[in-house]
């Protein structure tokens, strides 16, 4: 039995197993950086890390702040810009991207810009940032999900996964063929989607996590995988990895908020007692 | 400091002369690095009414507006404090119904300026856009956010961006010198296409360098200087967000601080009495940092030098005329080759 782990770990780790040798990588910050770089430095040593800042093969030293974060490596191979890193990807070179989840519907699209009316809003997300152009045109991509929400009907349509469904992305003639999203993983499993019908189904649930608490969640009639299979209990190696290299992730991001604004405190105070001093 | 151009001044100097209320104004920097010291010069002058573009609004776009700078934001990304609980200005800007937002794409975004960089009316973007709400919402730019031509090669719909020509650039970057030559690396971003695509711009910079230094690495030279109208000197001047070479992102004040402060509209009003109203200066802000958090706090951000390979700009050599003066191909030296066109009746008295 190795290690014990927490959800996010194990939604890391399972990230990081779609990325493989050879392959050219699209990441976003948070879950899929640190994917990426345990990836590269456990089993796919030959991947070609980018990020639409035109940061081109990195390889990270520790977690990064963002995604121009040139800081948390020694250099990279290839310093481009933004605008060429998008027509790489549109010209069919990015073999896999990963985008972060809001809301996402059963074919899975995707909103990241807004929570209610676009004006008035309930909530302003991010917006789309590059995520619409990269599930585009992307070969693959892989949707991670740490505080999104299933619905049946997006608030706001910000990026493309199979539309209505069946071939109706590849009928519009806008997108590559067989390009759209190839899973969907969250911190309880791994859903995947049906070759005919694009509509999403749950093909690997984390141990000891049990259906009905991913049912409940989703807004539709789940489709199950007959063979459903249980995610593979992260290595050791692949714990530490991650343990070291994105402490951040593992503590969680209420933890990291509460360590953060008590160190600070700290600093401050230990100030004030030198200035009275 | 030499100022052959009188390009060189602080940022009041700067942002007074070339900011004005009711420009087009865009954030050069790209998520990292962000001009923090002439952003807050702009609030600190009370500058109004810009419509603001910004590739990816983190502490830049939040300020802004807060300060009630910003009457549109066109963007394709904006910063949410403290997640799903907090609240951000722009939200807030939002509901109050003084701010209007375009949303587009990355690559939308970025076309628009590479257009007006190089003096095209538009810029061909990814078609895939059609079938969002990105393509299908349109904003205060209405139906000119994106027009469909036919390409008249291929027959193809073309989805196209009109070109962005913002009034004036506010952009930081590692060095500069006095004229205005100004070096950035790292995240390219649309850094230099912010820069280029504006009718004026403004540089702050972590130092001046000699001109010498410009012309040995001219790969890393973003704006040349006859398209720059200040040159500031700041250093320190992106804090809290980072400047590749020199300082990591200080965790603290970023993570830390503003983004509890950002939350909530009296939290950040506070903040930025603090660390904004308060501090006339880049220098005074630094000084308040240090009294507050301790000058080891700041240096604990200090790049090390990790420094690139030189590339040689030499050359074989660099004049005409060998040691014995004469002349490389020709074979004569300069007084013989004069005497040669006399002879000849080529020279006129």
């Amino acid at each position: 039995m190795s290690k014990p782990y927490t959800l996010d770990e194990l939604l890391a780790i399972a990230v990081a197993r779609e990325i493989h040798d050879y392959e050219n990588v699209v990441l976003g910050v948070g879950v899929p950086m640190t994917a990426g770089a345990l990836a590269k430095a456990l089993f796919a040593p030959h991947a070609t890390l980018m990020m639409e800042s035109g940061i081109v093969d990195i390889r990270p030293l520790l977690s990064l702040n963002n995604i121009a974060d040139a800081h948390s490596a020694r250099g990279f191979s290839y310093a481009t810009d933004l605008f060429s890193a998008f027509t790489a990807t549109y010209r069919g070179f990015v073999d896999v991207c990963f985008l972060g989840v809001a809301q996402v519907d059963k074919f899975g699209n995707l909103n990241t810009t807004v929570i209610g009316d676009y004006e008035k809003p309930t909530m302003r997300l991010p917006g789309s940032g590059g995520a619409a152009d990269f599930i585009s045109y992307a070969k693959r991509t892989v949707l991670t999900m740490r505080g999104g929400t299933f619905v049946n009907k997006l608030d706001y349509f910000t990026s493309p996964g199979y539309l209505e469904g069946g071939d109706s992305r590849d009928r519009t003639g806008l997108f590559p063929q067989g390009s759209g999203p190839s899973a969907l993983i969250s911190t309880k499993g791994v859903f995947r989607f049906d070759p005919a019908t694009k509509e999403m189904y749950l093909a690997e649930i984390f141990p000891a996590v049990d259906i009905e608490s991913i049912k409940k969640d989703i807004p539709w009639e789940l489709k199950v995988a007959s063979d459903l299979s249980v995610t593979r209990r992260p290595s050791d190696e692949e714990i530490d990895f991650i343990r070291n290299f994105a402490p951040e992730l593992s503590a969680g991001r209420e933890l990291t908020g509460e360590l953060r604004a008590a160190r600070l405190r700290e600093k401050a105070e230990q100030r004030d007692r030198k200035h009275v001093s | 400091m030499e100022q052959a151009t009188g390009k060189v001044m602080s940022a009041r100097e700067a942002i007074e002369k070339f900011v004005h209320d009711g420009d087009e104004v865009v954030i050069g920097n790209y998520t990292v690095g962000s001009c923090a010291e002439l952003v807050y010069e702009i609030i600190r002058q009370g500058k109004k009414g810009f419509t603001l573009y910004s590739q990816s609004g983190i502490f830049d776009v939040e300020v802004l507006v807060a300060g009630g700078c910003v009457n549109r934001l066109v963007s394709t990304y904006v910063m949410r404090s403290g997640g799903k609980k907090g609240g951000s200005a722009v939200e807030r800007a939002l509901n109050a119904g003084t701010l209007e937002i375009e949303d587009y794409t990355n690559f939308e975004y970025n076309a628009r300026l590479v257009a007006g960089m190089h003096g095209f009316t538009f810029m061909p973007v990814l078609e895939g856009v059609r079938v969002t709400d990105i393509f299908r919402k349109r904003g205060f730019m209405g139906e000119n956010k994106f027009q469909i031509i036919s390409c008249p090669y291929t027959r193809r719909e073309i989805v196209t961006v009109p070109a962005a020509t913002p009034d004036v650039c506010v952009i930081h970057v590692q060095r500069a010198d006095v004229d205005g030559n100004a070096q950035y690396w790292g995240a390219m971003g649309s850094v230099a296409a912010a820069a280029l695509a504006s009718k004026r711009i403004i540089v702050s910079c972590e130092e001046i360098v000699e001109h010498d230094i410009i012309q040995s690495s001219p790969h890393l030279t973003i704006i040349p200087a006859y398209r720059v109208n200040a040159v500031v000197e700041a250093p320190w001047g992106a804090h809290p967000t980072e400047v590749l070479g020199y300082y990591n992102v200080d965790t603290f004040m970023y993570n830390g601080l503003f983004s509890a402060a950002a939350a909530t509209a009296d939290g950040l009003a506070a903040w930025m009495d603090e660390w904004v109203y308060s501090c006339p200066d880049r220098a005074a802000y630094i000084d308040h940092y240090i009294q507050r958090f301790g000058v080891e706090t700041l240096n604990e951000l200090r790049a090390r030098p990790f420094y690139s390979a030189p590339a040689n700009y030499g050359a074989a050599f660099t004049s005409h005329w060998d040691r014995d003066g004469r002349e490389r191909s020709m074979g004569v030296t300069l007084p013989q080759l004069e005497q040669l066109l006399k002879e000849r009746g080529k020279v006129y008295e």
